[in-house]
């Protein structure tokens, strides 16, 4: 298991668009993909469980990744968050 | 009469369709056969991604590729892995599809409506959008088809969903009423940008309203009117003729040159304060930007953002102006603009004190990422740099060199930017303006901010109520300073503009085409009008204005003389 703590810097959060590309980016690594924000698991290859996070501008989140190719997981997902989503 | 937030303007008069809901009821049902209820679930999900795809496909031609991409996240969430699997796992113990579905779906809308912020809020809406998309089909129930509606229709529903209105035929539409909703809505931005008249939050609309009643819409105000008598009927229809007029008689100027009545032909863009409004501006007919502020992309955030960040965002503004000019104007915060993480200190006076390009030469890394940021940018289009807040010549020569400095570095480390950048400045204070030919001399271009030369000619605060009444652009001070920076800039060649209120005020344009101005910067909504009324003006009929306007020893001997001149 690899896990990596990061500030969401886009001014908008986790809203529709970045959830769905962050999930679905999520969604072809063969490992568990969670983010544990405020004390709760959410499913990362999941829009809506993304959404109903309420992952804002600011928000301290731990992106965990467990299986087969985590590490890769793990670094196209943090950079994904670190990168704002190109936004 | 009904009322309810208008969020879309216009006034509509037409006959009410209620779009009534669909009881998706149904009998629970024990599945023996899972396997068979599992393929039945995703029949049904396939079917509605094709529907959504081909809903999408039209949306983009009647609203826009943005619109339609908000479309196509209904197919992300109805194939959410997540909740696919709980589906499947309802459907595994017993569970008939719909009924695990239907479960699955109102445990997100729950969820999503209990948010404490609108954007996730708003998610509820499309989850139930697609939770009766997939259960209509699970049903066999046919979806209202809105394609179909007759002319002059106006469309009532609870809750008027994304899908919805992809199927509405903007002409046969003239207005739409609905119970939930509000400005923010999704359904309320597609109803602007199909310019349909619509009013949200209207309560009770579905049972006050019968199909076929006459009813009348005001997107403005927010008001229905049911079954109107004739005299409002009179009245409305005569307001909204008044409306169309106006607009048609706008719409004349779309994709024509600005010109005056002798043909002197000038250039009308846009102030801008985020990337994505470039569109906005062209879609206004916006000739390109003449004040993009900078300051939203230090807003809303942590921590300074970095050169890539900001890059990224000037580009993106560059690009979809094509070519056309962009003027970016770097950070001028402080005064009233705060950026909590830059930890400035509190200031007994702050509009006179450690701001704009003063912060910026004293924060000399910030400022050189964000030049950087904006010279690389100019490689994608057509860009200028412009300082805020000048007030000597030491900031712009201090400006200009870190630019050259700069430059030399991206040379030297091959990345491409515009040789030939040019470097204005703003013109907005009263020192600025008395050394205006000073500063011309350094300077590629001014633009005239008559929002804070306003203020610091009069230094007088809009927002004090007790002096508010000295604060005006036609108060012969003014007057006579924005008069000799134009003279200053052009008696040195470079182009002036101006992109405070002023320079969309009807009062005003004859005056600045009498002193010389070129450029006219205005919000985008304002830009056909704006075109119009230099069209109205010929150079001669403009400087007598001006010779009159300018004699006169008070702003309201001033304003008396404008406002009888342009009605």
């Amino acid at each position: 298991m690899v896990s990596k703590v990061l500030t969401v810097p886009n001014a908008q959060g986790f809203h529709m668009r970045p959830a769905s590309v962050f999930s679905t980016a999520m969604g072809k690594y063969p490992c568990n993909v969670t983010i544990k924000f405020n004390g709760n698991s959410y499913n990362a290859k999941s829009t809506l469980n993304l959404i109903a996070a309420c992952m804002k501008c600011g928000s301290v989140i731990e992106l965990i990744c467990d299986g087969d190719q985590e590490n890769e997981a793990l670094a196209e997902g943090a950079k994904m968050i670190e990168d704002g989503f190109g936004e | 009469m009904l009322k309810g937030i208008g969020v879309s303007s216009g006034i509509g008069i037409g006959k009410v369709l209620l779009i009534e809901e669909h009881s998706l009821t149904y009998t629970p049902k024990q599945i023996t056969d899972t396997q068979a209820e599992k393929k039945r679930f995703n029949d049904a999900v396939e079917l509605f991604c094709e529907n959504t795809e081909k809903q999408a496909e039209a949306l983009k031609v009647s609203a826009g590729a943005k619109e339609a991409e908000i479309m196509l996240g209904h197919i992300s969430i109805v194939k959410d892995p997540f909740l696919i699997g709980e589906v499947d796992k309802l459907i595994d113990g017993g569970q008939c599809a719909e009924a695990s579905f239907e479960t699955m779906c109102d445990m997100f809308i729950q969820i999503f409506s209990a948010a404490d912020d609108d954007v996730t809020k708003q998610r509820a809406a499309d989850v139930r959008d697609v939770k009766s998309g997939v259960l209509s089909i699970l049903l066999g129930i046919s979806e209202v088809r809105l394609s179909d509606a007759p002319p002059e229709t106006v469309l009532c529903a609870k809750e008027l969903t994304p899908s919805m209105i992809a199927e509405i035929k903007k002409e046969n539409i003239v207005g739409i009423i609905t119970e939930t909703g509000s400005t923010t809505s999704h359904s309320a931005i597609l109803a602007r940008v199909l310019e349909i008249p619509a009013v949200m939050s209207a309560a009770d609309i579905m049972t006050a309203a019968k199909n076929g009643d006459t009813v009348i819409i005001d997107g403005g105000k927010g008001d229905v009117i049911l079954s109107p008598d004739e005299a409002q009927l009179a009245d409305y229809t005569q307001r909204r003729e008044k409306l169309l007029q106006e607009r048609r008689e706008l719409e004349k100027f779309r994709e024509k040159p600005t010109a005056s009545a002798d043909g002197t032909v000038y250039e009308l863009v846009c102030n801008i304060g985020k990337p994505e409004d470039a569109a906005k501006a062209l879609e206004f007919d916006g000739e390109g930007v003449g004040l993009f502020r900078t300051e939203f992309l230090f807003m809303d955030k942590t921590s300074v953002p970095t050169e890539e960040e900001q890059f990224t965002e000037y580009k993106k503004a560059a690009v979809m102006l094509k070519g056309k000019p962009l003027i970016i104007r770097t950070l001028d915060i402080g005064g009233d603009k705060d950026i909590p993480y830059l930890g400035l200190a509190k200031e007994e006076n702050p509009f006179m004190g450690f701001r704009a390009i003063r912060y910026c030469l004293k924060n000399r890394e910030l400022f050189k990422t964000q030049l950087r940021a904006i010279l690389r940018a100019s490689a994608f289009g057509n860009v200028s740099i412009m300082f805020p807040l000048i007030t000597c010549v030491d900031e712009v020569r201090e400006g200009k060199a870190l630019v050259e400095e700069l430059k030399a570095q991206l040379r030297s480390e091959g990345v491409d930017f515009d040789e030939n950048i040019k470097v204005g400045i703003m013109t907005e204070t009263a020192a600025s303006g008395i050394i205006a030919d000073l500063l011309a001399a350094e300077s590629d271009f001014f633009s005239i901010g008559t929002n804070d030369l306003t203020g610091y000619t009069m230094a007088a605060d809009r927002g004090n109520s007790d002096v508010s009444y000295l604060y005006s652009a036609l108060q012969p001070s003014v007057l006579r300073m924005i008069k000799s920076i134009i003279e200053a800039g052009r008696s040195r060649g470079i182009p002036v503009g101006m992109c405070g209120e002023a320079a969309a005020d009807p009062m005003m344009i004859p005056l600045l085409i009498s002193f010389g101005l070129t450029e006219f910067s205005v919000s985008a909504p304002s830009v056909l009008r704006v075109r119009k009324c230099i069209s109205t003006w010929t150079k001669e009929k403009a400087d007598e204005a001006a010779a009159k306007a300018m004699s006169f020893a008070t702003q309201k001997e001033v304003y008396d003389y404008l406002a009888s001149l342009t009605g």
